[in-house]
C-alpha cells in the first residue's frame, strides 16, 4: 500500500493533476479581488457567499493553505521524480555516447554506391563521426546533444528552486515604507536603520505628465558601535542597495507645513502628509486630519473638489476636525483661509511632494533568480538540443546501410535521414 | 511620419488580407503555385508591417511596445513572421492559408483600438520594456502558430478530396510533431518573458511577483503548455488530446492579453 502510494506521489500523472489544480486555482484568485474584508465581499456578492469566500480563504488564495499544499505536493512531486530518473538518465547518457550501446535504430536506410559515407553526417549537422566496429564490420558512429537529455531535469530542479525561493521569501520577507519630504528623518521599521531624505524631485514633461521621481536619500545604521552611513539616488526603475536593504522609489504625494497658533504664540509647527492627522497638543480632545490636498483647485458643483492640473496655480486643502474622536467638521481651504476653534489657529501653507520610499529586504529572491534560469536552460536544453544518433556500416554486400535515431523528432527526423541518404547515394 | 504609419498600416492590412484571398483560392481551384504566391505576399506584407512599426517608433522616440494598439500590430506581426518560418522549415504552405484569417483578425482587432501616441509613465521606462515584450511577440506568435496548426490536427480527417489534402497537410504524426516545434518556441520564449517580467516588476514595484491578473495569467498560460508537454510523452495522450490542450493553451494567451485587461482590472492595465 504505502508503495504505492509513494509510486502516485512521485508520478507524472499525479504531476500532470496538480499543474491543472494549479492552473485552476491561480485563475480563480484573479477573478476573486483578494484582500478585501468580509463587508465588501457581502456587498458585492451575498452574505452568503462573502462567508464561503472567507471560509475557503479564497480572499487571500495564494497564500492560503491549501494553495500552499498544492504547490508543496507539487514540490514534493518533482522532487521524487528528479531523484528517482537521474541514475537512468546517467545510464542513458553513458549510452548515448556508446556505440556498442546503440538500442534500436528508427530510421534505416541502404545504399549500394556510395563514395564518401561521412557526408550522410554532414547533411544531418552530426558531429564528425568515428571510425569503430560492429558486429565485426566497419563503421562510422556519431552522437549529438546528449546534453538535451538533461532538459527536462535541469527545468524541474530549476522550478523547484524557483517555488523554494519565493515561498521562502514570502514567509521571511520584510518590508517598510518611509515616507516624508525633504530634510526629514524617520526610523525604518523596528530596524537600527534610519533614513534622511535629502531630496526629492520630479521631473515633469512639458505637457505636465510625469517622467520621473528621484529621491536622495542617506541611510545610517546604528545598529553596530560606529554608526555608518550610505547614501544613494533612487528613482522608478532604479532602486538602491544599501546595508542589504533595498530602497525603492514607490510614489508620492503631497505635504504642507501645518502652524497651530494661539494669538502670536506659535504652539506647533510640523509638516503633515495628506492621510496624517496632527493631534493639537493644547487640546488633548482634538485632532486635525489631513484629507487630501489640491494644487489647482476648482469646487465641482457635482462632485466636489478637484484639481484642474498638477500646477500649484490655486492650493486647497481638505481637512476634517475630530472631537473625542467624532467629526465636527470638514472643509477646503483655499488662499489665506484659516481654521479657528476657540482662541487657536490653524494654518496650511508651503505645499510640497513628499516621496514614499518601499524597503525591503528579501534574502530568497537570488534563489528564485536562479530557479528561473535554470529552468530556461532547462528548456531550451530540451527544446534544442533533441539528442540524435547516426551511424553507418559498411556491409559485406560492399553497400552501405545507414542508422539513426532521435526520438522527439519522430517522422519530422525520418523525412530527414531519407533525404540525406537519397542525396548521397545519387 | 504619423500619417506615413497609417498609411502604411492600411496597405499592410489590405496585403494580409489580399494573401488570405489569395490562399482561398488556392484551396478552391487547388493550383499548388498559388500557395507559393500568397506566403510571397505574406512576406511583402511582413516587410512593409516591419517598416510600420519602426516608423511608429520613431514617431513616439520609443519602442513601439506599450499600450493595446501597438502590441496587437505587433502581435499579428509575430504571428506573420513564425508562421512564414514553419512553412519554409516544413514545407508546408497549407499552414498559411490557416493562419492568415487569425493574422487579419489580429491586425483588424489593432485597426480598431486608439493608435494615438502617449507618454510613457516613470515605471514603464526601461531598457527591461524592450526585451520583455518583444519576447513576449515571439511566444504569442508561436502560440499562434501551434494553435492554428492543433486546429488543422483537428479537422484533419473531415478535410474530403483526399489526394489533394494529402499532398498539403501533412500525417497526425507530423502535424503532432510540428505543433510541438512551435510549442517549444512559445514556451521558451513566454518563460523568457515572465522572468524578464519579474526582474523588471522587482525595480519598477518594488516585488518580483505580486499576482496582478496579467501575471497570473502569464502563469496559467504557462502550466496549460506545461501539461501539454507532459500529455504529449504519456502514451496514447499524443495527438487529439495534446491538441486540444494546445489550443486551450492559446485561449488562455487571447485571454492574458485582452479579457485580463477587459475584465481584471491590475497594475498592468496600461498594457
Ligand atoms: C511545474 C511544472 C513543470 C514543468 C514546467 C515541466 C517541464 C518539463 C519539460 C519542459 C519537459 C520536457 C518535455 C519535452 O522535452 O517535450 C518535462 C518532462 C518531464 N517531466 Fe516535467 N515539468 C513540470 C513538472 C513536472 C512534475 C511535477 C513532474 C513529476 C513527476 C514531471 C515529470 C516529468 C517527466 C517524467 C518528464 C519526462 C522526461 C523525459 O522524457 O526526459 N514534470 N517536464
Amino acid at each position: 500500500m504505502a508503495k504505492k502510494i509513494f509510486k502516485f506521489i512521485s508520478s507524472m500523472r499525479f504531476a500532470i493533476c496538480l499543474l491543472i489544480l494549479l492552473a485552476i486555482c491561480c485563475a480563480l484568485g484573479s477573478f476573486v479581488t483578494q484582500n478585501q474584508s468580509f463587508a465588501w465581499y457581502a456587498e458585492r456578492y451575498s452574505e452568503r457567499t462573502a462567508a464561503w469566500i472567507t471560509a475557503l480563504q479564497l480572499n487571500d488564495l495564494y497564500h492560503s493553505w491549501w494553495f500552499l499544499g498544492i504547490s508543496l505536493f507539487l514540490c514534493c512531486n518533482l522532487l521524487l521524480c528528479n531523484i528517482i530518473r537521474l541514475p537512468q538518465l546517467i545510464l542513458r547518457t553513458r549510452e548515448a555516447g556508446d556505440p556498442s550501446g546503440i538500442g534500436g535504430a528508427q530510421v534505416q536506410a541502404y545504399a549500394e554506391h556510395v563514395d564518401r559515407p561521412e557526408e550522410l553526417f554532414q547533411r544531418l549537422h552530426m558531429p564528425k563521426p568515428r571510425r569503430t566496429e560492429l558486429d565485426g564490420q566497419a563503421a562510422l558512429f556519431s552522437s549529438a546533444h546528449r546534453a538535451g537529455l538533461w532538459g527536462a531535469w535541469v527545468c524541474h530542479i530549476g522550478i523547484l528552486l524557483l517555488i523554494a525561493g519565493f515561498t521562502l521569501g514570502q514567509a521571511t520577507h520584510q518590508e517598510y515604507a518611509v515616507y516624508g519630504v525633504a530634510g526629514q528623518t524617520r526610523q525604518i521599521g523596528d530596524t537600527q536603520l534610519f533614513l534622511t531624505i535629502d531630496d526629492f524631485q520630479i521631473d515633469l514633461r512639458r505637457d505636465d505628465t510625469v517622467s520621473q521621481y528621484t529621491s536622495q536619500i542617506t541611510v545610517r545604521d546604528l545598529s553596530g558601535k560606529n554608526a555608518l552611513s550610505r547614501q544613494a539616488s533612487i528613482s522608478v526603475n532604479h532602486p538602491a542597495t544599501l546595508f542589504g536593504y533595498r530602497f525603492y522609489q514607490n510614489s508620492t504625494g503631497w505635504a504642507a507645513r501645518v502652524r497651530v497658533e494661539k494669538g502670536d504664540e506659535a504652539l506647533q509647527d510640523e509638516v503633515l502628509c495628506a492621510g496624517e492627522y496632527l493631534p493639537i497638543e493644547d487640546l488633548p480632545d482634538l485632532v486635525i486630519f489631513f484629507h487630501a490636498f489640491y494644487p489647482d483647485l476648482i469646487m465641482d458643483p457635482a462632485g466636489g473638489p478637484r484639481t484642474a492640473s498638477g500646477q500649484l496655480n490655486n492650493p486647497g486643502y481638505l481637512y476634517s476636525v475630530y472631537y473625542q474622536n467624532q467629526i465636527v467638521g470638514m472643509n477646503v481651504l483655499t488662499g489665506d483661509e484659516t481654521i479657528t476653534i476657540d482662541d487657536y489657529t490653524v494654518t496650511f501653507s508651503e505645499p510640497q511632494s513628499y516621496t514614499v520610499i518601499q524597503c525591503k529586504r528579501d534574502r530568497f529572491s537570488f534563489l528564485a533568480l536562479v530557479g528561473g534560469l535554470a529552468a530556461m536552460l532547462g528548456l531550451f536544453l530540451a527544446f534544442y538540443l533533441q539528442p540524435k544518433r547516426v551511424w553507418a556500416v559498411s556491409e559485406q554486400t560492399g553497400g552501405w546501410s545507414f542508422h539513426g535515431a532521435c526520438p522527439k523528432m519522430g517522422a519530422l527526423f525520418r523525412d530527414q535521414f531519407e533525404e540525406a541518404v537519397r542525396a548521397i547515394s545519387e | 511620419m504619423r500619417q506615413a504609419e497609417n498609411t502604411l498600416f492600411t496597405i499592410v492590412m489590405l496585403i494580409y488580407f489580399a494573401s488570405m484571398i489569395l490562399y482561398f483560392v488556392f484551396i478552391a481551384i487547388k493550383k499548388d503555385r498559388l500557395a507559393g504566391a500568397a506566403a510571397l505576399l505574406q512576406t511583402v506584407g511582413l516587410v512593409l508591417h516591419s517598416a510600420a512599426i519602426l516608423l511608429r517608433g520613431l514617431a513616439a522616440g520609443r519602442l513601439p511596445l506599450t499600450n493595446q494598439y501597438e502590441f496587437a500590430t505587433c502581435f499579428a506581426w509575430g504571428l506573420c513572421l513564425v508562421s512564414l518560418i514553419f512553412i519554409r522549415r516544413f514545407r508546408f504552405p497549407m499552414l498559411g492559408a490557416f493562419a492568415a484569417p487569425v493574422i487579419f483578425l489580429i491586425i483588424g482587432y489593432a485597426a480598431m483600438q486608439s493608435k494615438e501616441i502617449h507618454e510613457l509613465m516613470p515605471a514603464l521606462r526601461s531598457n527591461w520594456l524592450g526585451v520583455h515584450v518583444s519576447t513576449a511577440i515571439i511566444a504569442y506568435g508561436a502560440f499562434g502558430v501551434s494553435f492554428v496548426l492543433s486546429i488543422i490536427f483537428l479537422i484533419r480527417d473531415r478535410l474530403r478530396d483526399s489526394s489533394f489534402w494529402d499532398r498539403h497537410v501533412p500525417t497526425h504524426e507530423k502535424l503532432d510533431l510540428i505543433s510541438y516545434r512551435s510549442v517549444c518556441l512559445g514556451l521558451l520564449f513566454l518563460t523568457f518573458t515572465i522572468l524578464t517580467g519579474a526582474i523588471w516588476a522587482e525595480r519598477a514595484w518594488g516585488s518580483y511577483w505580486s499576482w496582478d491578473p496579467k501575471e497570473t495569467w502569464s502563469l496559467v498560460t504557462w502550466i496549460v503548455y506545461a501539461v501539454y508537454l507532459h500529455l504529449r510523452i504519456r502514451r496514447g495522450w499524443r495527438g487529439k488530446a495534446a491538441a486540444v490542450f494546445a489550443a486551450v493553451g492559446f485561449v488562455c494567451v487571447i485571454f492574458t492579453y485582452i479579457g485580463v485587461n477587459t475584465f481584471l482590472p491590475g497594475i498592468h492595465s496600461y498594457a
